[in-house]
């Protein structure tokens, strides 16, 4: 085990002397914007925190209530990375051939790639809940103590959470080494995962959290003081936590002993199972699919249809390729099951927003653009961002082809642009017909998304060529990337730019409802729709044409 | 028809490829050989348009690559080291697809994708997903999907690793064949039996640089050796201190 570290501190140390000085300006770049985003998150919870505290005989509660669901939902996107990452990791890792022939035992290579998993699953999801801690240690005075033990804490919350996802696949894989059975539950995973966030949603559980939604003083109380999740580590921790500031030594040490304990458990299970689970579960995985496909194939649709039209052929072959490889991978569409789940929650929530007005209802409607913007640049970050990088190995067939790096980019934008309209269509026009959004603003959403869409699904395509990364093992190293840091940063700023250069006009649009004469102001008309449009154009051109430059001289990630 | 004059590729402080000058006439098969690093792969990115080079220029019948490149790939046949193909697509829709790319007429797909397949015994396989293929048939499929747009330059990289006997054995016909016909062939190998039996000439790069070229017979006299090809490489490369080496062993 010790050489097998050994091996990724090697890595590590020859990756950062082999750095460029620009990659290294560039790192210290995204480094110090990260600090920046991670400083002003702690700043927004310093604020909420502060003013949980401020309420009167129930702050304190509140605020563990929070700090609570906080650790609960960080478990479970910790628990969810490492199920959908442990697949690649654990059975289909390049370097997996060569560690099983060498003298190293089973249980090994495992516990090294068990850790290479944790590690990739957990860290970004643990380094947005420190500004949270940070904030709670400041707001409640408890010193430095209180941040070294929940450093100390954070190890076995992380492997717990971790290793559950793992065993889920280790399970996953023994029972079913067949890719085709594989694929189903693959799928009816999805499904489960998906019906189970819907239902929860659906449960609506913001009614428990607002005192006038409960009968009776008391029965709020109770459910401030219950357990948010009695037998998960996050509550284990959240109360180790709270024993250690209330300096009760006792509950603490009993907490944290159960948290150690079960990261121990559950990694020794793992480790167990392992042994009798992983040779299966990882031979089965080498075994491909043998599905028969006919040999002789006729014209592609899409060939069909741009001979038609006269135009587009590069493109239409490119894109019949990117449907038959993008529909035969099931971790790819059976993700949209997830997002069906997200649109139906998305618009529940919407649904129940408690607005009086029609004014204000129009309002939200518009803001809306924002929220949608917010979930369309989070799909991008899946879908369209990476789809450069996962031409992967097979690169160089498209690259030695009489083929324009032009029209590959076109055939990505065309690829994720229809879907992605579609998700923004049903988003913002369900979302302003649930809300009885006024006509003026339910074309202004409508026409903004779209074209909201155009530049993000452009800036994705586009700046996923700025940063290929066409050797990578999984999705997630693609979309964690620098890359994918900038296009998320780029996506958001674009989109609240365009909330920004819209408040104006629906500014007008209100104080004409409201019988303000010269509301309208057509110099201020046009300088938004100006800027907005410039705003767009570089959106589009300026990634697009980073790109093209990018892959024309790619030479190695 | 595959023309190089003063090719050069630098990563960073490395030259990779130092001014290369050579010309590969057509209907002959010009074998590249040299030891692990000397930049032979390197030549043949180079040459295929997936790197682009520091300076001097490389054509493909006429047409620059860097500047004329979609003319140069139109006429570029190109079988890598390593023969990724989308694991996605089967062994057919690859054909299609590259045959799609490289504007061969409909008919002609039709009639040519299953011969092909058949020629290299994977008529059973080719409505299969790739990712079911082994590194030979892969390698096969790859050497089926040139043929299928008659390329006027093609481009070897170690192109019979991982084939049986029996597939090794048509993929050389098939080189010869299709330099019969005007084909010019680059070809990269370490195999160098291959090479004696099949190339016209053989030019060996150690360090980037071509350090010897010729036929066989003109190779034997620069190394001022008798012997076969295997020892005029290793007299040129400085291989013959091997049995220096084994002392250590």
């Amino acid at each position: 085990m010790r050489l097998l570290l050994r091996r990724k501190l090697l890595s590590s140390k020859n990756r950062l002397r082999t750095m460029t000085p620009w990659e290294w300006s560039r790192n210290a770049a995204f480094v110090l914007v990260g600090l920046w985003m991670l400083a002003g998150l702690r700043y927004g919870f310093h604020r909420l925190l502060s003013y949980l505290a401020g309420v009167e005989l129930i702050g304190l509660l509140l605020i563990w209530k929070l700090t609570a669901m906080a650790l609960l939902t960080t478990f479970g996107m910790i628990m969810l990375s490492s199920l959908i990452i442990s697949l690649s990791t654990l059975f289909y890792a390049r370097d997996l051939p060569f560690l099983l022939r060498a003298p190293i035992g089973l249980r090994t290579v495992f516990l090294d790639k068990s850790l290479e998993t944790s590690f990739f699953s957990s860290w970004m999801i643990a380094l947005a809940i420190f500004p949270f801690v940070i904030a709670l240690g400041q707001v409640l005075q408890l010193g430095w103590g209180f941040f070294a033990v929940f450093l100390a804490l954070t190890l076995p919350f992380l492997l717990c959470a971790a290793a559950l996802g793992m065993l889920f696949t280790l399970v996953l894989m023994f029972l079913f080494p067949s890719s085709r059975t594989r694929d189903v539950v693959w799928v009816l995973s999805s499904l489960s995962v998906a019906a189970l966030y819907t239902l929860l949603r659906f449960s609506e559980p913001e009614k428990l959290i607002r005192p006038d939604a409960m009968k009776l003083v008391a029965e709020y109380l109770d459910y401030l003081q219950a357990p948010t999740a009695p037998y998960a580590p996050s509550w284990w921790m959240t109360k180790a936590l709270a024993a250690w500031a209330k300096g009760n030594w006792e509950v603490f040490l009993r907490q944290s002993a159960l948290l150690c304990a079960a990261a121990a458990g559950a990694y020794g299970l793992l480790l167990a199972l392992a042994g009798r689970l992983y040779a299966r579960g990882y031979s089965g995985a080498q075994e491909s699919r043998r599905a028969r496909n006919p040999i002789d194939i006729p014209k592609t649709p899409e060939l069909r249809l741009a001979e038609r039209l006269g135009a587009g052929r590069e493109i239409a072959i490119l894109y019949w390729r990117e449907r038959k490889c993008f529909f035969r991978d099931v971790k790819h569409w059976s993700q949209l099951v997830l997002i069906g789940a997200l649109l139906c929650v998305y618009l529940f929530s919407i649904s129940r927003l408690p607005l009086d007005t029609p004014d204000l209802k129009s309002l939200v409607c518009f803001l809306n653009i924002g929220i949608a913007g917010f979930v369309l640049s989070a799909l991008g970050l899946r879908f369209t961002f990476p789809s450069i990088s996962l031409e992967g190995r097979s690169w160089w067939v498209v690259r030695s082809s009489p083929l324009t790096v032009d029209s590959l980019l076109l055939e990505k934008w065309l690829f994720s642009l229809f879907p992605m309209l579609l998700i923004a269509t049903a988003l913002i026009a369900l979302s302003n017909h649930l809300l009885l959004a006024d006509a003026f603003i339910r074309r202004l959403s409508l026409a903004s998304i779209w074209l909201a869409v155009g530049a993000m699904t452009a800036m994705g395509v586009g700046l996923g060529a700025v940063f290929p990364r066409f050797h990578v093992e999984n999705i997630h190293q693609i979309e964690s990337s620098a890359g994918g840091f900038v296009y998320m940063a780029c996506s958001l700023a674009y989109v609240g730019f365009v909330v920004a250069s819209e408040a104006l006009p629906v500014r007008m649009h209100f104080m004409a409802k409201l019988g303000r004469p010269d509301a309208w102001d057509p110099a201020l008309l046009a300088l938004s729709g100006a800027a907005l449009a410039a705003a767009t154009a570089a959106a589009v051109a300026l990634p697009l044409a980073l790109g093209r430059r990018r892959l024309e001289r790619y030479e190695g990630d | 028809m595959i023309e190089l004059q003063g090719l050069t590729k630098r990563f960073g402080g490395l030259v990779a490829v130092d001014s290369l000058t050579l010309e590969v006439r057509p209907g002959e098969v010009y074998g590249f050989l040299g030891p692990n690093g000397a930049g032979k792969t390197t030549t043949v990115k180079l040459l295929s348009g997936l790197l682009q080079p520091t300076s001097g220029t490389a054509r493909i019948a006429g047409f620059d690559i860097v500047t004329d490149t979609l003319e140069a790939k139109r006429r570029l046949g190109l079988v890598p080291d390593e023969p990724f193909v989308y694991p996605k697509l089967t062994g057919a829709e690859f054909l299609r697809f590259v045959g799609d790319l490289h504007s061969v007429d409909e008919a002609r797909q039709r009639r040519r994708i299953p011969e092909l397949l058949e020629m290299f015994e994977l008529q059973d396989r080719g409505g299969e997903l790739v990712e079911a293929y082994s590194h030979g048939m892969r390698q096969k499929l790859v050497l089926a999907s040139i043929l299928l747009h008659e390329p006027k330059a093609l481009l070897l990289d170690e192109p019979l690793v991982g084939l049986d006997p029996k597939s090794a054995r048509l993929a050389k016909e098939i080189f010869r064949t299709l330099a019969s016909r005007g084909c010019a062939i680059f070809m990269c190998t370490h195999v160098l039996d291959i090479a004696e039996r099949l190339c016209d000439r053989i030019g060996i790069m150690i360090g980037g640089r071509l350090k010897a070229a010729g036929t066989v017979e003109e190779l034997r006299r620069q190394a001022s050796c008798e012997g076969s090809l295997e020892d005029a490489f290793l007299s040129l490369t400085g291989g013959s201190e091997v049995a220096a080496l084994l002392r250590h062993l």
